[in-house]
């Protein structure tokens, strides 16, 4: 067997377009879900009457069921829900807003559960110093008590997002053209599917160490109030580097490294 | 100034305080000892809004009113005249410790930003902690956060401050720095409720010690009255126990 290289070039050229599109899937997602699922957690931690048992239910709801199911679901629902209200002209919908809602309706369930945790961290008495200081409920719940929430809920918010990023390659079956779909395609022509698959392979993989950086060094940058900063002077052995680093004595972890450790 | 009558609170069925009166004169600095579970928090919580009171009555910053009938306007009243020192600190995690002092200034009082700065240097400079204005709490020390945690209450001004066992958190060497800043403000002038276990405190600073124990005050006097001839049993028996673990 050998694998044909001239056919995986060109499968990574006209697999870039897709690029955008898995992207465009995943950023709608998140940032519609970021505050949703805020929203969403706060109702719970309140525990607001009724509208407590509808986040419980629909969180389980999605929690419960594989992907693959509620795409199909709402691939099959909605274009003849819209049928009914707007005519044919539903099916000339670009498919990949059903993607949106796919993805969106997904990531909230798992984003809530997420902000859920992440306020539970947060300790109540910073809630008490804050209405002890003359500050009201609200304003200590958006100043210090949501901005600690959120850091701490940064590590799980990746996570989350590395699994949206490999979800989202669901979306060919609802004919969007993503990375996927496209490598799909022309691997048909010729049944390279090897190769195109492989390509996939790698495009995901760079997507997903990118994503992983990104939110590593958000982390790094919001969580500098829990390091402390006793600076040492060492030396630095490091062979090939020129400058001499500020070494700080790390005595907390930073959050993912709990995370780890909480999992091993 | 602060006049409590008949305060009661119960969790669960279980009454913690059981009718609790005391009053504070400005420039008071008040000691209030007890056993272990005597409700000596319950109470500091209670009046300071951040529990809700069972009975009683409150007259304090204008409001005479029975805690019951406390509307959204007097808590508020009640949490601009106070200021809390917490056990563990409680110090914005987020804020470094110039900013933990000047949030409530600028968002609660609505100081402006560089005059806050000002109260709050000037605050920081009455615990010695100027050169450590920029730290976050998680780069201080205990008795260095418990510092700042004064600070951000008297940079407030209030009417009264109340502590909540303000040093039975830190390691034993750094029990002093804090007491040193606190024997400061009494000096000061400024009014303190203090809830402690630190004896040499309760005698040596405070013009008033209240005796508590499942949630009655059993006496209160000055100190040297509360040390030297208390005259309940139960305060006997508590001050033996406590002088001899020392
Ligand atoms: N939120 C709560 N829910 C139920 N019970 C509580 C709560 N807070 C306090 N209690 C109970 O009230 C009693 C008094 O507690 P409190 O913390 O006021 O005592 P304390 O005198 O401050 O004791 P310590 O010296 O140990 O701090 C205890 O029996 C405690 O278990
Ligand atoms: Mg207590």
């Amino acid at each position: 067997m050998s694998l044909d290289t001239n056919f995986m070039v060109k499968v990574a050229y006209t697999a870039l377009q897709g690029i955008p599109v898995t992207l465009n899937i995943v950023l709608v997602a998140l940032l519609i879900s970021l505050p949703i699922g805020v929203l969403f957690a706060l109702i719970r931690i309140y525990r607001i009457k009724v509208l407590e048992q509808f986040v419980k239910f629909y969180v389980s709801l999605v929690r419960g069921t594989p992907i693959i199911a509620q795409i199909l679901i709402v691939y099959s629902a909605f274009p003849s829900l819209l049928n009914v209200i707007i005519g044919k002209a539903a099916f000339d919908i670009n498919p990949i807003y059903y993607a949106y809602i796919v993805f969106t309706l997904n990531s909230i369930a798992t984003l809530t559960e997420v902000f859920r945790s992440a306020l539970q961290t947060v300790d109540k008495g910073q809630m008490e110093a804050g209405l002890m200081v003359g500050m009201q409920p609200r304003q200590t719940f958006w100043r210090i008590i949501l901005p600690q929430a959120l850091i701490s809920a940064v590590p799980n918010i990746a996570n989350a997002t590395l699994y949206l990023i490999k979800n989202s390659s669901l979306a060919f079956i609802m004919s969007v053209k993503d990375i996927t779909a496209i490598a799909k395609t022309e691997a048909a022509f010729n049944y390279n599917f090897l190769e195109a698959y492989l390509v996939v392979w790698v495009y995901y993989l760079i997507i997903c160490y990118s994503a992983e950086v990104i939110f590593y060094l958000l982390e790094r940058y919001f969580s500098r109030y829990r390091r402390p900063t006793k600076q040492t002077t060492g030396f630095n052995w490091l062979p090939f580097s020129l400058k001499q680093p500020k070494l700080t004595a790390k005595t907390d972890l930073t959050e993912s490294e709990r995370t780890n450790h909480a999992n091993n | 100034m602060l006049t409590i009558e008949g305060l009661k609170k119960s969790y669960a069925g279980h009454d913690i305080l059981k009718g609790i009166s005391f009053n504070v004169n400005k420039g008071d600095v008040i000691s209030i000892i007890g056993p272990s579970g005597s409700g000596k928090t319950t109470l500091l919580r209670t009046i300071t809004t951040l529990e809700e009171a069972d009975g009683g009555h409150i007259s304090f910053a204008g409001i005479d009113n029975d805690f019951q009938k406390l509307n959204g306007k007097d808590i508020n009243t009640i949490r601009r005249n106070v200021g809390f020192v917490f056990q563990n600190y409680n110090l914005f995690n987020n804020k470094t410790a110039l900013q933990n002092i000047t949030e409530g200034l600028i968002v609660a009082r609505k100081v402006k930003k560089s005059e806050a700065k000002k109260i709050a240097l000037e605050a920081l400079e009455r615990v010695g902690l100027t050169d450590r204005q920029n730290h976050y709490p998680s780069q201080l020390s205990g008795g260095q956060q418990q510092r700042v945690g004064i600070a951000r209450a008297i940079a407030l001004n209030p009417q009264v401050i109340f502590f909540d066992e303000p040093t039975s958190a830190l390691d034993p060497e750094l029990v002093g720095e804090v007491l040193k800043v606190m024997q400061d403000l009494a000096n000061s002038g400024t009014t303190m409720v203090v809830v402690t276990h630190q004896m040499n405190f309760a005698r040596d600073v405070s013009n008033r010690v209240i005796f508590m124990a499942d949630g009655y005050i059993v006496e209160q006097g000055s100190p040297k009255k509360i040390f030297e001839n208390p005259s309940e049993e139960r305060t006997k028996k508590f001050l033996t126990d406590i002088l001899s673990n020392v």
